[in-house]
C-alpha cells in the first residue's frame, strides 16, 4: 500500500514528462527555420546609438535599416558596390548635398511609416553629446540633415571628401522618432526602448532572457522580401571554448569567430561547415613615447626612433604568426586590418633583422657591459614592461614569444598581466612601457588611424603618443583625395612613413573562419559584420531539423 | 536557545552584512581599473566621462558611499552601469538560478558525502574504505574548472547526454511553464550541478567519516552494542544521530563554498545565475552590481549560518542551555 501510494506520483510525473516531449511544431514549409548563435558576450542595450558592442551591432543589422550599406567589396569611396537598404535611390544636388528618397514601402513595426523626420531625429540623436554616441566623431563631418518631404533626406556636407556617402549610410541606423523623441536624451543609455526595441528591419524583437538568450522572429512583411530563416536566437555563452562546443554538439547552429586553429580543426572534424573571411581585428605592441609616469617627458627607451626600429627589427613577426596562428593570422603591413582595402604586403616595413638590430644597438652606447646577458648604458638596464590582458589568451602566449626574442639580443622583458579593466586605465593614463593591443577597424582608414595615430587622437585612443608632421599630413591628403587610386598611394606612404618610425610592432591580423551548421544555405559573411545578410540565409526544409519546424 | 539570543543575532548578523557592504565598496572603488570599457581598451574617453556623469561615478568616493547607503536604506541597489539596469531586476532574475544549482548541489553534496562517510565508517581501514578514501581525496583535490571542463567534454560534447552549458532550451523552453521544461532544466543542471556536489561530497563524506568514527568510541555507543542492540540500530539511533551535529555546522560552512564556486560554475556552464553577475561585475567594474551581489551573497551565507546555529541548538540540549546561560550572563 504504501509502495504504491509513493510510485503514483512518480508514474503520473513520467507520464506528464513524455507528454512534453511531444511538444513539437509544424511548420514545414521554405520560411521556417531557428538559427542559434553561440555568443560570448551580452549587449548592454539594443539602442544602436547606445552602443558599439559586436553582439548588438549583429542583433541591430536585424532590427534596423541603414538608408544603404556597403556590399561584399567593402569599398568606402563613392558609392560604388552600395546596397540601398531604407534608401531607394540617391543623388547629388551640388558638392556638398546628398539627397536621399526613402522606400515608401519601408515600415516600423508598430505600423507607422519611416518618414525623413525620422532620419532628420536620429542624425540629432547621434550627434547629441547628451547622448554620448561613440559613433559621433565619425560624424563630424556632416552639417546638417533636414527633411525636405515626408520622404526626402537632405545631408550637407561641410567638406567635399571621397567617403561622404559611405559616412551618411554607414555609421547610423534610423531610429523611429515617434517612440524616442519623448525619451530624455540623458536616459538613453538605460532606456527601456534599449531592451524592448521596435525597428524596421527583416526580424522582430521577440525576448531578451538576460544572460540566457535574445530571440527574434522573422517579419513576413518586410518590404525588401520576407527573411529566409524564421527565428533567430543569440545564446549567450561567456566562454569561447564552451560556445565552439555548443556548435559542435549541434545545440548551437554557428559560431562566426574560431580564433584559434584548434577549434577550426574541431569544427572541421565535426562536419560543420567552415567559412572564412577578412578579418576586421589587428594587434600590435604599443610603444609608450612617453615616459610612463609623467606623460610631459619623453620616454627613456621609446622616445629614441633608431631605438624603437632596433627593437622592431628584433622580432620575427612572420615565425610568431606561424607558430601562434597557423594559417589563421597574417603579419599586417602597418595599423590596419585585412579588412581594409589599403592592406598591401607591399607596404615598406621594418625588416626583420636580429643581427642588424644588434648593430645598432652596439651603435648606440646599449652594450652587455657586466656581463648579465642584458644589454645597458650609464648604468641603465635596456629593460622594459609589456602590459597584456588577461582575457587573451593568445595575447598572453603572444607576450612571452616576445620576450624569449627580445632575451636574445640582450633585452630585459616583465611582462604584466592584468585584467582588461586595469590594462584599459593604464593604457588610457599612458601609465604603461608597451602594450599589447588588439584594435577592431571599420571598412574606412580614415576615422580610425586618424583617431590612432594623429594627434587628434591625444588623450583618445593614441595611446603611445605618437605624432609625425609628415604623417598627418598624408592622412589628410589621403581622406580628401579626389579618386580612389589616389587615395591609396597617399595611404600606402603614409603607412610607410609611420611604419618607418615604428611607433609599435603590428604583430598579427587574425583571418576570421565562421563555422556553420551544414543544413544552413545560402550563407554569406560580409568582412565587416557577419550578420549584414543574415534575411537571405536559409534552410531547405528537407534539412531541416525539429528546433526549425517548432512553432509557438 | 532564547528569543533574546536570536535577537542578538540578528543584530549581529545585520552589523556583519552591512560591514562587508562597506568594505566590498570601499575595496571595489580602490581597485586599480575603471568602470567604463571594462573589456575592452578601445572605448572613446569621451563616451565613458558621458557614463560615468550619468551613473554619478565622476563624484567623490565618500559622497557616492553617502549616496548608496541612503539609497539602500530606501531598498534602492542603485543602477548597473555595465548592465544599463537596474540593479534590483538584474539580482531577482538570477537569484533562482543559483539557489537551483546551490540547491542541487548542496543535495547532492550531503547524500552522496553522508552515504559515503557513513560507509566508510562502517568499514574502517577495509579495501573499500581505502578506495573510496582515496577517491575522494583524488576528486577534492582537483580543481573545480578543470572538472567542469571535462564533464563538459565527456557527456556533453562527445557522449552528447547533457546540454553543453546554458540553463535551458531556448528553442523549446525558453521559460519553465511545463512538464517538459521542467524536465529540460533538471537536465540542463545536471552536469554544473554534479561538478560542484561531486567536490563537495568528496569534502563532506571525509568530514563524516571522521566525525562517525570519533563518536564511535564514545561510552554510549559502546553501552548501545552492549545491551545487544542490532549493529543497524547502533549506528543510525546512536551514532550518526550525534555524529550529525558536525554535520549541521558543515551546511553553514557550505554556502560560502557553494556561491564561490558558482562564481567559475556559472561562467564555465553559461548557468545565468549570481555568480557569473557577479564574475562580470568585477571584471567591468561595476561598483553598484559588485556591492549588490556583495550584500545578498552575505546575507546568504549569514542566514546560512544562522540556521545552522538555530538548527545545531534544536540538535543538542547542551548548545540551548549554553546559549540560555550566555544571554543570563548579558543581561544580569
Amino acid at each position: 500500500m504504501l509502495r504504491r501510494f509513493h510510485l503514483t506520483p512518480i508514474i503520473v510525473l513520467a507520464v506528464a514528462a513524455l507528454a512534453g516531449c511531444e511538444r513539437r511544431g509544424g511548420c514545414t514549409g521554405p520560411y521556417c527555420g531557428t538559427l542559434i548563435d553561440a555568443a560570448v558576450a551580452e549587449p548592454p542595450t539594443l539602442l544602436p546609438p547606445s552602443t558599439e558592442n559586436i553582439v548588438a551591432n549583429d542583433i541591430g543589422e536585424q532590427l534596423f535599416l541603414k538608408l544603404a550599406d556597403v556590399g561584399m567589396s567593402t569599398n568606402t569611396v563613392g558609392d560604388e558596390d552600395f546596397q540601398p537598404l531604407l534608401a531607394q535611390k540617391w543623388e547629388w544636388d551640388g558638392p556638398l548635398t546628398l539627397v536621399f528618397h526613402l522606400d515608401p514601402r519601408a515600415r516600423w513595426q508598430d505600423g507607422q511609416r519611416v518618414t525623413a523626420a525620422d532620419v532628420e531625429f536620429t542624425f540629432d540623436a547621434y550627434t547629441d553629446s547628451t547622448v554620448g554616441s561613440p559613433f559621433r566623431p565619425k560624424l563630424h563631418r556632416i552639417a546638417s540633415v533636414t527633411q525636405r518631404d515626408s520622404l526626402t533626406a537632405v545631408f550637407r556636407f561641410k567638406e567635399k571628401y571621397p567617403e561622404m556617402f559611405y559616412d551618411a549610410v554607414y555609421h547610423m541606423r534610423i531610429l523611429p522618432a515617434h517612440l524616442l523623441r519623448a525619451v530624455p536624451r540623458d536616459q538613453w543609455t538605460t532606456a527601456a526602448f534599449g531592451r524592448q526595441p521596435v525597428g524596421d528591419g527583416p526580424y522582430r524583437f521577440v525576448r531578451w532572457q538576460a544572460a540566457q538568450s535574445i530571440e527574434l522572429v522573422a517579419d513576413s512583411t518586410f518590404f525588401l522580401g520576407r527573411p529566409g530563416i524564421r527565428r533567430l536566437i543569440w545564446r549567450i555563452t561567456p566562454d569561447l571554448q564552451v560556445a565552439v562546443q555548443q556548435v559542435i554538439a549541434g545545440e548551437a547552429d554557428i559560431r562566426e569567430q574560431l580564433v584559434t586553429p584548434d577549434n577550426v580543426a574541431r569544427a572541421r572534424a565535426a562536419g560543420l561547415s567552415l567559412y572564412p573571411f577578412r578579418g576586421s581585428v589587428y594587434t600590435l605592441l604599443d610603444f609608450n613615447l612617453r615616459a610612463s609616469d609623467d606623460t610631459t617627458k619623453p620616454h627613456p627607451i621609446f622616445a629614441d626612433r633608431t631605438l624603437r626600429r632596433a627593437l622592431s627589427m628584433a622580432v620575427d613577426r612572420a615565425s610568431l604568426v606561424k607558430s601562434a596562428l597557423g594559417d589563421l593570422g597574417k603579419v599586417p603591413p602597418g595599423p590596419m586590418s585585412e579588412l581594409l582595402g589599403i592592406w598591401d604586403p607591399d607596404i615598406r616595413q621594418v625588416p626583420y633583422d636580429s643581427a642588424l638590430a644588434a648593430r645598432i644597438l652596439n651603435g648606440q652606447g646599449w652594450r652587455d657591459h657586466d656581463g648579465d646577458g642584458i644589454r645597458d648604458k650609464d648604468g641603465q638596464p635596456l629593460a622594459f614592461h609589456i602590459l597584456v590582458p588577461t582575457s587573451s589568451v593568445l595575447r598572453r602566449q603572444y607576450a612571452r614569444l616576445l620576450q624569449e626574442q627580445f632575451r636574445a639580443i640582450g633585452v630585459h622583458v616583465e611582462i604584466d598581466e592584468l585584467e582588461p579593466s586595469v590594462v584599459s586605465q593604464r593604457v588610457a593614463t599612458g601609465k604603461f612601457d608597451t602594450a599589447i593591443l588588439s584594435r577592431q577597424n571599420d571598412p574606412s582608414p580614415s576615422s580610425g588611424i586618424a583617431q590612432s595615430w594623429t594627434r587628434a587622437g591625444f588623450g583618445g585612443s593614441n595611446f603611445g603618443r605618437y605624432y609625425s608632421a609628415d604623417f598627418e599630413q598624408l592622412v589628410d591628403r589621403a581622406v580628401t583625395a579626389t579618386s580612389r587610386d589616389q587615395a591609396r598611394a597617399l595611404w600606402r606612404r603614409a603607412m610607410e612613413t609611420l611604419n618607418a618610425d615604428a611607433p609599435g610592432i603590428f604583430l598579427y591580423s587574425l583571418q576570421n573562419v565562421g563555422a556553420v551548421h551544414k543544413r544552413v544555405e545560402n550563407v554569406q559573411f560580409r568582412p565587416d559584420s557577419w550578420a549584414a545578410l543574415l534575411r537571405t540565409w536559409r534552410i531547405p526544409p528537407e534539412k531541416m531539423i525539429d528546433r526549425d519546424r517548432v512553432e509557438r | 536557545m532564547t528569543g533574546a539570543w536570536l535577537l542578538r543575532r540578528l543584530v549581529a548578523s545585520v552589523a556583519i552584512i552591512f560591514a562587508v557592504v562597506t568594505f566590498v565598496f570601499i575595496l571595489i572603488h580602490a581597485a586599480p581599473g575603471k568602470p567604463c570599457g571594462g573589456q575592452s581598451e578601445n572605448v572613446d574617453p569621451a563616451v565613458c566621462d558621458q557614463l560615468n556623469r550619468q551613473f554619478g561615478l565622476d563624484r567623490p568616493i565618500p559622497e557616492q558611499y553617502w549616496r548608496y547607503i541612503v539609497a539602500l536604506s530606501h531598498g534602492n541597489l542603485g543602477y548597473s552601469a555595465s548592465l544599463r539596469r537596474p540593479v534590483a531586476e538584474a539580482i531577482v532574475e538570477t537569484i533562482p538560478f543559483t539557489l537551483q544549482l546551490a540547491g542541487a548541489a548542496l543535495l547532492l553534496d550531503f547524500l552522496l558525502g553522508l552515504g559515503l562517510g557513513i560507509y566508510q565508517a562502517g568499514r574502517v581501514n577495509r579495501l573499500p574504505d581505502v578506495i573510496i578514501g582515496n577517491a575522494t581525496l583524488f576528486i577534492y583535490s582537483l580543481p573545480t574548472f578543470w572538472l567542469a571542463l571535462l564533464l563538459l567534454l565527456i557527456f556533453g560534447e562527445k557522449l552528447g547526454w547533457f546540454p553543453v552549458g546554458g540553463a535551458s532550451d531556448p528553442v523549446l523552453c525558453a521559460v519553465v511553464d511545463s512538464v517538459y521544461c521542467l524536465k529540460d532544466r533538471i537536465w540542463h543542471l545536471v552536469l554544473p550541478a554534479a561538478t560542484l556536489g561531486l567536490v563537495g561530497a568528496a569534502g563532506t563524506a571525509r568530514f563524516q567519516r571522521a566525525a562517525m568514527l570519533d563518536v564511535a568510541t564514545q561510552d554510549y555507543v559502546r553501552t548501545a552494542r552492549a545491551k545487544g542492540l542490532p549493529e543497524r540500530r547502533v549506528v543510525l539511533r546512536h551514532q550518526l544521530r550525534n555524529a550529525l551535529l558536525s554535520f549541521i555546522t558543515r551546511f553553514g560552512l557550505a554556502f560560502p563554498f557553494l556561491l564561490t564556486g558558482a562564481v567559475l560554475i556559472e561562467t564555465i556552464f553559461a548557468w545565468p545565475g549570481m555568480g557569473r553577475l557577479a564574475f562580470d561585475a568585477i571584471l567591468t567594474r561595476d561598483y553598484s552590481l559588485v556591492t549588490a551581489t556583495a550584500l545578498v551573497a552575505s546575507t546568504m551565507v549569514v542566514g546560512g549560518n544562522l540556521l545552522a546555529d538555530i538548527l545545531l541548538g534544536l540538535a543538542d540540549p547542551r548548545l540551548r542551555v549554553r546559549a540560555g546561560a550566555d544571554v543570563e550572563a548579558l543581561t544580569a
